[in-house]
């Protein structure tokens, strides 16, 4: 037992007043005045024994009140001994991450986890937890033998990265939850790339005691595809720009070697290459031309490593082979500047082609935009009104249009298709120009655009009601937005690309803006390859529409969603390394290649004195597997128990002194 | 309803003794007028045949017209006493135990002055006073002059407890002062041994005096109420003591108790009358025990 704030028992020295009171002050009674004591007696000694029993109550009931007092403001703790095996929740958790695939190494932690399970006591409880990407609780604290076992025979090696992080904050979790000690038994190797960056992620409460068992904590060489750069869409082979592959392979812990790298296209190696790895280091390899056939394309690059992990060995990733893409351009008939610059831009920018075809809008009201992957209206808002019909059905089905107000939009009360309201224009040519004030990165057509440098003379004023405004001026007015109608999204430019309501078109900004929003409104974000445990959006949240069902078919073949997932389910979480295949809500097919984390394949394990100090020094390997030990002894405190024992002895001084006094009060 | 004139709480209100004394026997005599037990003035007692020398005024002519005989009609209230009364003023007769009632020196006060209204103006009897502690302090001589009640009253008034009883040297002077037969009435709280109270009190009998004892008690004398352990302070003595509830509640009840019984045996049995006097009970027990011994109707 200790004190917290020790400098509060200085208040002890005021006990020195209710022994002053009743031990040290002479006591005061009002005689009673009697006509005779002819026939009284002295009766002091009990009278007076009597007195001091009640005083004795009330000055032991007033210290104890000081004493009570100063102890809870010295607030007293107590230390309580790590609780016994019995009374502590066993919790067991399996490392089922990519890099536990590794030789023997899942094999062996299951099997160290099935003897602790086996050794455990039947009234004990255990709660079974799996860590990869993300902390899995196979089973409450439970004392049934069986399902504990079967949880645990359950767990398979996943494909995540392991993240020690989230274990301790899963751990912390469930130690708020249950309030009792937890004994922490964690089967991993150990891996030096799941230790987050700060320590303090993986503190765990007082009462959790960690026992750690490594499995394969040697270090062992590793050979891996790093990462693999190739085009996710490809319209010509031939195209020495884009058709080529280049793959990084590193090596971990090892030493120089020349290592053979295939391109897997489709299940068939069509190109070899040996490469020398230089001692822990990195070598690239490209392959060109990329020759893949028309549709999705399922590729790889493969090493011959002959080491320990051939689970690494592989990259995958996916071309889509297609024809250049058609984009709809309608402009007004006398202009003829702005379909120039964003073709320019367009041809400049994307790896994907886009042929532009640019018609007048008079002429557009035979034209189906359902054949193209995206449709521009330049400075075109009086369309005929079959097509502007056709418009909004092609972007409520899924299409996207791009629309650049430019200087007609003050003669339409309302913008084709995307519906707002328009007043007065911004005419900045009396003041110079305007520049552009904010721009929201985080909108995928911004992503690293920056259009501070354009100038900006003439732009339409619309109303940005129910859009998310994407660029404004220094003024505040909105210069780009978006609107989602149906699944698809309609993009507003509220100036022109004609290079006379701005120098946009001009500028090197415009090249990238018009690459991304073609990327963004063909649903090709350009990403051949992605990681285990990324999220993919498989329809807009903001539909209200109901849609078609999506479908996805895993790396195993099997449909990864329910038929309710599959009508509800904004998003999907690729959990498996391997080719996914997903039709998307509005219609579109993509292959995803996910593969592990590559910091998965770096099977450095976490250094000792790392995990003694998560240990907190105390390296005690337990009895039966090797490993890490804490021990915990905290202190409680016992202030507010302290506090009610004080409400108590008030309680009782105050019944003790009202009743001394009512007595006094009538014998006066 | 003038009973409520007898009430000492009432009493102790009015600040002049004589108004005092007028409101209780006032009050007293319209009461005994209801009584068919009870009868005084001058009220015709026998007839007695004429001898030579008789007062002549005294005939009953109407008898003697009827049967030509001389009888002489006699009254009871012919004959004159006279009425002494001892006042104990020492410091014990200035206790009162609540805030409302008269100390028992005021009582006996009020008891004295009503007594000497109704001697004197009701019997027309002598009345004298004689106020004592250890000894006698104011001597008023019992006469039937005009301003009599007037200096006995005063003689009242000036009467405030001091000293301690000590009966033994003022009853040496009461024996002096005491020359013709009459009432001796005494108030006192007679807080001495019975035994020597009635050896003190037992000579005046001897001159053929009608000897009265009336002892004034505060009903909290009696009974005394103590919630707990406290201090006592003697008012004569000023002696302090420190006392426990439960001696008052048991022991000190059954010393007091026997001190009234042995109190009451001895005056009987001295051929005196013993009364007690509680200062929460009406004054009429006093005037009520006067009338008696006045017309010997006890």
């Amino acid at each position: 037992m200790g004190f917290l704030s020790p400098w509060f028992l200085l208040g002890l020295a005021a006990l020195g007043l209710p022994v002053y009171i009743h031990l040290l002050r002479r006591h005061v009674t009002t005689p009673l005045k009697f006509s005779s004591l002819m026939f009284f007696e002295r009766g002091t000694q009990s009278s007076t024994r009597h007195r001091r029993l009640r005083y004795l109550l009330l000055f032991a009931l007033r210290t104890a009140l000081l004493l009570l007092l100063v102890l809870a403001f010295a607030n007293p703790f107590v230390r309580r001994a790590a609780a016994g095996p019995s009374d502590s929740v066993l919790l067991l958790v399996v490392d089922n991450s990519f890099s536990m695939k590794a030789g023997t190494k899942f094999a062996d932690a299951k099997r160290a986890a099935l003897q602790v399970l086996a050794s455990r006591t039947r009234s004990r409880p255990a709660e079974i937890m799996a860590m990869g990407g993300r902390l899995e609780v196979l089973t409450q604290p439970i004392q049934d033998q069986a399902a504990l076992h079967s949880a645990l025979e359950s767990i398979q090696p996943g494909d995540s990265r392991a993240n020690l992080g989230e274990l301790a904050h899963g751990v912390r979790a469930l130690e708020e939850s249950l309030h009792t000690p937890i004994e922490l038994h964690l089967f991993s190797d150990m891996q030096r790339s799941g230790m987050p960056a700060n320590f303090s992620d993986v503190e765990l409460p007082p009462n959790v005691s960690v026992v750690l068992h490594p499995v394969g904590a040697v270090a062992t060489p590793n050979w891996t595809v790093e990462s693999v750069h190739a085009p996710a869409q490809l319209a010509d082979p031939k195209d020495p720009k884009v058709s080529r592959v280049q793959a990084v392979i590193a090596g971990y812990g090892t030493p120089a070697a020349s290592r053979t790298v295939s391109l897997i296209v489709n299940d068939k190696t069509i190109a070899t290459r040996k490469v020398t790895v230089p001692a822990d280091g990195r070598a690239t390899v490209e392959f060109e031309p990329l020759d893949v056939p028309y549709g999705l394309n399922r590729c790889a690059i493969r090493i011959d490593s002959a080491d320990g992990f051939p689970a690494d060995d592989l990259s995958v990733f996916s071309v889509k082979r297609s024809d250049p893409e058609r984009v709809l351009f309608v402009h007004q008939a006398g202009d003829r500047r702005s379909p120039v610059y964003f073709s320019a831009a367009l041809a400049a920018a994307t790896q994907a082609s886009f042929n532009l075809q640019s018609i007048d809008s008079d002429k557009s009201a035979d034209v189906a935009p359902s054949k193209y992957a995206f449709v521009v209206l330049s400075d075109a808002m009086t369309l005929p009104s079959i097509f502007e019909n056709a418009l909004v059905r092609y972007v409520q089905g899924g299409g996207n249009v791009l629309i650049a107000a430019g200087t007609s939009a003050a003669h339409r009360a309302h913008i084709p298709v995307f519906g707002g309201s328009t007043s007065e224009a911004h005419i900045y040519t009396r003041d110079g120009y305007a520049t552009v004030g904010q721009t929201d990165l985080a909108h995928a057509v911004m992503n690293g655009v920056s259009w501070a440098d354009a100038k900006f003379y003439y732009v339409a004023a619309v109303d940005p009601a129910q859009s998310r405004v994407i660029v404004r001026l220094t003024d505040s007015t909105p210069l780009l937005m978006e609107k989602q109608i149906g699944e698809g999204h309609v993009l507003l430019f509220a100036s022109g690309f004609d290079n006379l309501t701005n120098d946009l078109p001009v500028r090197p900004a415009f090249v990238p803006f018009v690459d991304r929003t073609a990327h963004y409104f063909s649903g090709n974000d350009n990403v051949s390859s992605r990681l285990v445990d990324s999220f993919v959006d498989l329809r807009s949240a903001a539909s209200k529409t109901p849609s078609e069902g999506v479908e996805i078919i895993g790396p195993d073949g099997r449909r990864a969603l329910s038929l309710a997932e599959a009508a509800s389910a904004q998003s999907f979480q690729l959990e498996r390394a391997g080719f996914y295949h997903i039709r998307f809500a509005n219609g579109r097919e993509a292959l995803l290649a996910v593969n592990p984390d590559r910091r998965e394949s770096n099977l450095e394990p976490i250094p000792p004195d790392l995990l003694a100090l998560w240990g907190k020094g105390s390296a005690t390997p337990t009895t039966s597997t090797p490993g890490y030990a804490r021990e915990k002894n905290p202190a409680h405190s016992i202030w507010w128990y302290v506090m009610l024992l004080v409400l108590v002895a008030a309680v009782a001084e105050s019944i003790v002194a009202s009743q001394y006094l009512g007595t006094q009060r009538e014998e006066a | 309803m003038l009973q409520r004139f007898l009430d000492p709480g009432v009493l102790a209100s009015i600040s002049s003794l004589d108004l005092l004394a007028k409101t209780v026997v006032d009050g007293f005599v319209a009461g005994l007028h209801r009584s068919p037990d009870f009868g005084f003035s001058s009220e015709f007692a026998e007839y007695r045949a004429y001898t030579p020398g008789d007062d002549l005024r005294h005939v009953d002519w109407n008898l003697y017209a009827r049967t030509e005989r001389c009888y002489l009609k006699r009254y009871r209230g012919d004959t004159n006493s006279q009425l002494t009364i001892l006042l104990d003023a020492s410091n014990s007769m200035d206790y009162s135990a609540a805030p409302g009632r008269p100390s028992k020196m005021d009582y006996a006060r009020f008891a004295a002055a009503s007594l000497f209204y109704l001697a004197i103006h009701n019997q027309r009897d002598a009345a004298g006073l004689i106020v004592f502690d250890d000894e006698v302090r104011n001597y008023v001589r019992p006469s039937t002059r005009q301003g009599q009640l007037h200096r006995l009253l005063a003689g009242l008034e000036q009467a405030e407890p001091r000293a301690r009883t000590d009966f033994t040297k003022p009853l040496l002077h009461f024996q002096n002062l005491l020359h013709r037969r009459g009432i001796v009435i005494m108030f006192s709280d007679f807080y001495e041994d019975p035994a020597s109270i009635v050896k003190t009190i037992e000579p005046l009998r001897y001159h053929g005096n009608e000897v009265v004892l009336f002892h004034v008690l505060d009903p909290k004398e009696i009974r005394p109420e103590l919630r707990g352990p406290a201090i006592l302070v003697d008012l004569e003595t000023d002696q302090h003591l420190e006392v426990i509830p439960e001696y008052a509640r048991h022991e000190y009840i059954r010393k007091i108790d026997n001190h009234l019984e042995q109190l009451k045996e001895r005056t009987q049995g001295a051929g005196m009358d013993y009364h007690l006097l509680m200062t929460d009970q009406p004054l009429d027990t006093t005037l009520r025990e006067y009338l008696a011994i006045r017309h010997g109707g006890r």
